[in-house]
């Protein structure tokens, strides 16, 4: 009898992580922000505009933005309808509602704050404390 | 707020299971498409523009995942995913499925009946406002209508006079109510004026004016009682039971206000009492009508209320709140010393004695009385003992059939594990299965319990009318099932689930069948004999029950019960004084002699094997008082005939015994021995129940012992009386004597008359149209009646002894099957080198009893020691019967054969070949 070597192995299966709540968080601050500037945009739209904002610094999927959309949309903060895009394609528009404005406002401040909290750990020196 | 309306989307759309799957499909096909048409605007050929836009973009399938699981509630689908599968995966393998459900059912079932009973009477508070604050006068039960002075001069029965003088000096009670003890045996016979009804037979108890106060209650409809109710003199007013007024007035609101007449007197009903409240106390007869204290001498013709060394009544208090109990306890004790000292019963030299000692134990008054609960203290905990070994011996069952089945999907498990399943997922699959497989049980098990519980009431409580005890489960019952099936499904599940999930998967692959030829593991044989041993004790507990009914039904009660009816009437409840009752007694004879075929008719206070009994201390004249006592019975001429008791010496009561002849005593031969030297003829003597009394009656004869009250109540002495005959020392006013009312009548016919009750009721009502049958019963009924207890508790020890044996005998099957489809290889190997088949079913039967012994080694020293705790509930049975331990250690080793030889015999018919051809 012949037995037939199976390439499975010992492998362990890691789960995939999930992404940390900052990222989250930050990817949502930023679609909120970048709908303030430019109004209604297609997910392709904001996904290009947040590349071009941030740079190259920023180096995710464009796919992930999607279910960032979704619980904003979930959560009220944004509303969607179909229209047409620039080339004339059926594509989905997304728009800031008067709560995604409250939370945008919310937001910046609490990030400003940390950030500027942050900063004064940066800029403070060991004789400043003396 | 945002979390909430975010939760919200997400159970709507889990619940419509409207996900935008489309939308978001055709969202991301455009997003590709204007990333590509940018890539191709760049110079990039189609393909390789395609390719870019898709590795931007991401993993679809993942972002797609993200996305559902953002939409949805993934825990909650990938639970019912879990029971999903579990639920298909069961429905495949029936018999698995059926033979766990049904045990756990079982099991499950057997617990919750058991636990319904111990709810509804141990656990069980009355249904009145903050049953915390009540207490009890008096930590034992006495009943009924006392004199003298109680063991240990510790009281917990009372006289009117000394509730009415602690009621009187007790600010720290809010208020104390006084009950009748006796409400148990207080029949009164009811019709409601106006309408053309005959009188019907009721419970009744006579209770203070705050009695309703004292609980809290509010009346249904109407009014309760108030202290101005309960004055002497004061028109007779009643409350009616809410379950009497539903049942047997359909709820007519009319009923307040009206009149009805209670043994031959008018009362006015004033109130309904609140739906389910049962009393002061748990009982099978619950009153129907609560009425005054003072009322109950016009009513009952109860001489003792106002009696101050009459001891009738039990006392419950509410407590004003920040009351100081101990020193409450020696008040009250002082009060009652005090209200004692003048009375009658503390004049002689001992009992004056005995003052000093007189106190009362305040106990917890939230269940009020606890008379039931102490009587089935004992056989409740000793049923939750044995269904709980039922359940032990299931739940090893399921866990072998689940241990089974976790090794035999090992290769299952492996191939999951090899497609990425990770260890926790897996373990999380196979415990949901569990887990369903439990609940499952569980539920079954509640219908199990629902139909046990109403049996076990109907076994237990055979003459209930309105029992408060519910056979529909409880919220306590429910989470009692819910919580074991839970419980033994993750408990039980947890093993099997991780050795299966911890397969590697590789190995598990590669060596196929043959890795495990080992068979059954130690932990399964290890069930296997627990379960042996186990079934072994219930086998035993069984057969001991089953002997101890067995001597009590069949033991010599020296009387005769064939073609006897008893007749249970009330003259005093018909009306008659106790002067009338000689003429009443004189028409009963006349008339059902006139009866063809009716041979003798006894009439007596009470009956051979019926709960009543009459106690007096006995003082023979010429001997020092031995301060014991003896039971009386008053009896006509054609009593001893009527009942079968045989004279042994002198005569029995006759004709000759009217009012006016020398007083005279028949007593029975516990009563010469206890009483009397050896050789002593009592015949001549005379006795009384004090030294005052001592020459009233004069012996007559002897009887033999017939059994009276209960078979377990050995020398008891006894004296009979003539009924009507009142001795010289009593100066009491006839019509206060109601030891003159006879309380059965016996029929004695020549051969068994079906027509009986219709034709006394005829007979009865010729005489007084008010004479109502209390109860009427054949002999041997009201004989069988008196073995109900012990013939529950026998039948039920048979029932999970049974149920034990055949569950050990499943799981035994279980484990040797099992052994035998993983030795199939090596069985077949044995038999082509040339075993012969008698031999392979001799090697598997050897292995199954070799547990099995190890089972009943451990279970015949756990029997022997468990019977102890029976001891105290079993008759004549002491130490366990060599016949019973052999017959059942025969039962568990006969169930063994026969579990071990279906899978035996498989084995043995193994085809050599393709047995080597599995691998």
């Amino acid at each position: 009898m012949k037995y037939g070597i199976i390439p499975v192995g010992n492998q362990k299966v890691e789960e995939m992580k999930q992404k940390s709540d900052v990222q989250q968080g930050t990817l949502g601050l930023m679609v909120l922000k970048t709908l303030q500037l430019l109004g209604p945009l297609h997910g392709y739209g904001m996904a290009r505009r947040i590349e071009q904002i941030s740079g190259d610094l920023l180096a995710v999927n464009q796919g992930t933005l999607y279910p960032v959309l979704l619980k904003l949309e979930q959560e009220g903060a944004i509303a969607s309808e179909w229209g047409a895009s620039e080339s004339n394609r059926r594509a989905r528009f997304y728009r800031l509602t008067r709560a995604g404005h409250k939370q945008l406002q919310a937001e910046t401040r609490g990030w400003e704050q940390t950030a500027a909290i942050i900063a004064r750990f940066f800029e403070v020196k060991a004789e400043d404390l003396s | 707020m945002r979390a909430l309306r975010r939760l919200f989307a997400r159970v709507r759309n889990f619940a419509t299971h409207r996900g935008d799957d489309e939308r978001q499909r055709e969202e991301m096909d455009e997003h590709l498409a204007m990333q590509t048409e940018e890539n191709m605007r760049t110079g990039m050929p189609l393909e390789e523009a395609r390719r870019q836009a898709a590795i931007k973009f991401g993993a679809t399938g993942t972002i797609h995942e993200d996305y559902h699981a953002e939409e949805g509630l993934p825990l909650v689908e990938n639970a019912l995913h879990d029971i999903r599968y579990a639920l298909r995966k069961l429905r495949k393998s029936p018999g698995f499925t059926a033979v766990t459900v049904l045990t756990l059912a079982l099991g499950i079932g057997a617990n919750a009946a058991i636990f319904s009973l111990v709810e509804g009477v141990l656990m069980r508070k009355l249904p009145v406002a903050d049953p915390n604050s009540l207490v009890r006068l008096g930590d034992h039960n006495d009943c009924c209508v006392g004199y003298g002075v109680p063991d240990n001069a510790d009281y917990s029965l009372f006289s009117t006079d000394a509730w009415e003088q602690l009621r009187r000096n007790t600010p720290e009670f809010e208020q104390l109510a006084a009950m009748e003890s006796g409400a148990d045996y207080q029949r009164v016979v009811v019709r409601r004026q106006g309408l053309e009804q005959a009188a019907q037979p009721r419970m009744g108890e006579f209770v203070s004016g705050n009695y309703f106060r004292t609980f809290g209650l509010r009346p249904a409809i109407g009014r309760l009682f108030t202290d101005a109710d309960d004055t002497q003199g004061s028109s007779i007013v009643a409350v009616m039971s809410y379950e009497a007024w539903k049942n047997s007035y359909a709820g007519d609101p009319a009923v307040v206000g009206s009149v009805f007449v209670v043994n031959t007197q008018p009362i006015t009903v004033v109130g309904i009492a609140p739906q389910g409240f049962f009393g002061d106390h748990l009982s099978s007869t619950p009153p129907d009508f609560y009425l005054p204290i003072q009322s109950a001498p016009v009513l009952a013709n109860a001489s003792y209320v106002h009696d101050p060394t009459a001891n009738w009544l039990d006392i419950i208090g509410r407590i004003q709140p920040g009351v100081n109990r101990v020193e409450l306890q020696e008040k009250l004790s002082g009060i009652l010393r005090r209200a004692l000292t003048p009375i009658h019963t503390f004049s002689s030299e001992q009992n004056r004695a005995l003052l000093p000692k007189v106190h009362i134990v305040l106990t917890t008054g939230e269940a009020g009385i606890r008379g039931m609960q102490e009587q089935y203290a004992l056989q409740l905990h000793l049923l939750m003992a044995i269904s709980g070994l039922v359940l032990l011996i299931a739940c090893a069952n399921v866990a072998n059939l689940l241990l089974v089945r976790g090794m035999n999907r090992k290769a299952e498990m492996s191939v999951r594990a090899a497609l990425g399943a990770s260890r926790s997922r897996l373990i999380r699959q196979l415990l949901t299965e569990s887990v369903v497989l439990a609940l499952l049980g569980g539920l079954a098990g509640l219908g199990v319990a629902y139909g046990g519980t109403r049996s076990l009431l109907a076994m237990a409580f055979p003459r209930a009318n309105e029992l408060p005890i519910h056979a529909s489960p409880s919220p306590a019952v429910l989470a009692f099932a819910c919580g074991l099936s839970l419980v033994t499904g993750i408990l039980f599940g947890i093993a099997p689930a991780w050795i299966a999930a911890t397969a590697e998967p590789a190995e598990a692959l590669r060596t196929g069948q043959r890795a495990a030829a080992g068979g059954a593991t130690l932990l399964q044989r290890g069930l296997v004999v627990v379960q042996t041993a186990l079934s072994l004790v219930l086998l035993v507990a069984a057969g001991l029950f089953a002997q101890s009914i067995n001597r009590l039904q069949h033991t010599d009660l020296r009387l005769e019960s064939k073609n006897r009816y008893i007749v249970h009437i009330d003259p005093q409840a018909a009306g008659y004084l106790p002067s009338r009752v000689g003429d009443l007694y004189r028409s009963i004879e006349q008339q059902f002699h006139a009866i063809p075929g009716l041979l003798k008719v006894g009439i007596s206070t009470y009956t051979p094997m019926e709960e009543r009994n009459d106690g007096w201390s006995v003082q023979i004249q010429g001997q020092p008082d031995l301060h014991v006592s003896a039971s009386d019975v008053r009896v006509n001429a054609e009593y001893f005939d009527s009942v079968g008791t045989h004279v042994l010496l002198g005569r029995g009561i006759g004709p000759q015994d009217t009012p006016a002849s020398a007083t005279v005593a028949v007593v029975n031969q516990s009563f010469v021995k206890k009483f009397f030297k050896p050789n002593q003829n009592p015949i001549g003597h005379h006795f009384g129940t004090g030294p005052k009394s001592a020459a009233d009656f004069e012996i007559v004869g002897v009887v033999e012992d017939t059994v009276y009250t209960s078979v377990r109540w050995k020398d008891h002495a006894m004296y009979f009386l003539p009924i009507l005959q009142r001795p010289a020392s009593d100066k009491t006013p006839i019509d206060q004597d109601d030891d003159l009312y006879a309380g059965t009548i016996v029929l004695a016919t020549a051969r068994p008359t079906s027509n009986m009750e219709s034709l006394t009721r005829r007979t009865l009502s010729a005489i007084n149209p008010n004479l109502a049958i209390v109860r009427f019963e054949t002999f041997d009924q009201q004989i069988a009646d008196q073995f109900t207890d012990d013939r529950m508790i026998a039948r039920l020890t048979l029932l999970f002894g049974g149920l034990a044996l055949l569950l050990a005998t499943i799981g035994l099957y279980g484990v040797t099957a099992y052994t035998v489809s993983r030795r199939t290889g090596e069985i077949g190997i044995r038999m082509a080198l040339g075993a012969e088949r008698i031999r392979v079913i001799g090697m598997i039967i050897q292995g199954a009893l070799i547990q099995v012994l190890l089972g009943l080694a451990i279970g015949v020293p756990s029997a022997l020691l468990c019977v102890r705790f029976a001891e105290a509930i079993l008759y004549e049975v002491n130490g366990v019967d060599a016949t019973i331990l052999v017959t059942a250690i025969l039962l568990l080793i006969v169930a063994t054969c026969i579990a071990a030889l279906i899978p035996a015999r498989r084995a043995a018919s193994i085809d050599p070949v393709t047995a080597l051809r599995v691998e």
